[in-house]
């Protein structure tokens, strides 16, 4: 595989937390990881397994404490979508999904109008002008994905973007995330709970383990794309579930 | 339909109100009547209204109230804007929040009414050593509300700020005022009834003008009258200063979810 393929590679990398008074926390250990261009990967793994904090780090949100990680894109551009939407609440829908074009000064019309046009693809296109308060939890993550996608940003970072929402929306959301993906051809790393949501979303699902937090196993699902409904109720998709469920234990 | 609603409420907010007056000036009325309650000790709300209304018929409130207002609303604007820079400078360098903050506390637990001559021999007995006295007594609660907002601000929302790469005036003028208004809100208001008592404390012990002289002259002069409808004036300013500031958090706070059962 070559480095051009590869949005990200990841060699080595460590993360310590130093403790003055206890032994130093080893958070990850020895991570390996390179992530193809327009690839969905999605981490998952036991409650502490350091998932998230991987995240943060391929984010620049977090320090590592050894190791390299490599960016196809010079500037370093990304979108994070974290677990709760963030959305500025005196903002309205649109504003809010137009705040990183606001930053970077990108206001042109052709960001406009790319902006517009992911709003009618998320379905919110009608609620452009609504404030957070009035919108229900599946909106609100629709609306911190939109803003994520409305920059030029080749990679997508989504720390448990649907964790807080019932299984049936979701189930939907899932659906949409992939129609939008399908549509911008970004690269998406994805940290999730769920195996189902892990195997129906990805290309390569990483099962991480903890203590130290590493990778235990790097997963490829092979389930034809486009997914939808249906692709549930595929023999494989179970195998995928059953399969990662007895690894992660 | 809205705006009917809207309209009712206000409606029922005024009658409400005006009900609950009526009903203390109505206890007030029948007390004095029936109890017997010679005037110098509590004259009648009738009496009252009379002295009220000559405040302003003969003409010689309009100095003092101009004097009050100026002093209460230029000194709670220095002090709310003092209060603000001090509180965000406060929460962004941590070493001179450490080094100055004992004194803010010093000043705040300090009795006002024991600084006022303090204030008067640094100052002068003029209209700088008032304002200085409502300064003080407005900074704390603000400068307290700014940092409790700026505190409050989600981590996750600054980690949003570093991924866009948000420069420093861009996090503060984006983020962070806006973040903080909610508590700059209800420091201000505390702050802004901190201001009207700061002036007619500081008018009361020095100072030949302002409500609070007002109040003095009547006093030392047995005019029980006078020294109640200048208190009511006093509380009337109170009222309608208290009112601006919640007109701005209305306008500014229109997203928040406490104004929510407003709309």
């Amino acid at each position: 595989m070559g480095q051009k393929e590869n949005d990200v590679v990841i060699r080595d990398l460590d993360k310590i937390y130093g403790n003055l008074l206890k032994e130093d926390t080893v958070a990850l250990k020895g991570i390996n990881l390179s992530i193809k261009k327009g690839e969905f990967v999605s981490i998952i793994g036991p409650s502490g397994c350091g998932k998230s904090t991987l995240l943060k780090i391929i984010g620049g949100l977090e320090k590592l404490s050894a190791g390299t990680i490599e960016y196809s894109d010079p500037e370093n551009r990304l979108g994070f979508v974290f677990q709760d939407s963030v959305l500025l609440p005196w903002k309205n829908v649109r504003e809010n999904a137009e705040f990183p074009l606001v930053i970077q000064k990108k206001q042109t019309k052709e960001n406009e109008e790319k902006l517009d046009a992911l709003l009618d693809l998320a379905g919110l296109k009608e609620f452009s002008s609504a404030l957070p308060r009035e919108l229900s939890g599946g909106m609100k993550s629709r609306v911190s994905i939109v803003r994520a996608l409305s920059y030029d940003a080749p990679l997508l970072l989504m720390d448990e973007p649907f964790g807080a929402l019932d299984a049936l929306t979701r189930d939907h959301l899932n659906i949409e995330l992939l129609k939008i993906w399908s549509k911008t051809n970004k690269t998406i790393i994805f940290v999730t709970h769920s195996i189902e949501e892990a195997v129906f979303l990805s290309d390569r699902v990483i099962v991480m383990a903890t203590r130290p937090g590493r990778i235990r196993e790097i997963v490829p699902i092979d389930l034809t794309r486009p997914r939808d409904e249906d692709s549930r109720n595929d023999s494989k998709f179970g195998e995928y579930c059953r399969y990662l469920r007895e690894i992660i234990g | 339909m809205k705006n009917r609603s809207k309209l009712q409420k206000i409606a029922s907010g005024i009658w409400e109100y005006t009900l609950s007056i009526g009903i203390f000036i109505a206890f007030w009325f029948v007390y004095v009547r029936f109890a017997d309650v010679p005037a110098y000790i509590l004259p009648s709300p009738g009496v009252v209204w009379i002295s009220f209304v000559d405040l302003f018929r003969t003409g010689m409130v309009w100095p003092h109230l101009w004097t009050t207002s100026y002093e209460v609303l230029f000194g709670f604007f220095i002090g709310s804007l003092l209060g603000m820079i001090l509180g965000y400078i406060f929460i962004k360098i941590d070493f001179l929040k450490v080094a100055l903050m004992p004194y803010l506390i010093f000043l705040q637990t300090a009795p006002k009414i024991a600084l006022v001559p303090l204030f008067v021999i640094w100052f002068g007995i003029g209209i700088v050593s008032k304002i200085v006295l409502i300064i003080s007594m407005v900074i704390f609660p603000v400068l307290s509300g700014m940092m409790l907002g700026l505190d409050s601000i989600p981590a996750d929302v600054r980690n949003l700020l570093k991924v866009l790469k948000a420069n420093r005036w861009q996090v503060f003028s984006q983020v962070e005022i806006k973040y903080s208004l909610p508590a700059l809100f209800s420091s201000l208001k505390i702050g802004i009834v901190q201001a009207v008592i700061g002036a007619i404390v500081a008018e009361w012990m020095s100072g030949k003008q302002g409500l609070g002289y007002i109040l003095t002259y009547a006093s030392s002069t047995y005019k029980i009258s006078m020294l109640l409808a200048g208190i009511v004036l006093t509380i009337l300013l109170g009222i309608a200063t208290y009112e601006m500031v919640n007109i701005f958090e209305n306008k500014l706070l229109y997203w928040h979810e406490s104004k929510r059962n407003q709309e």
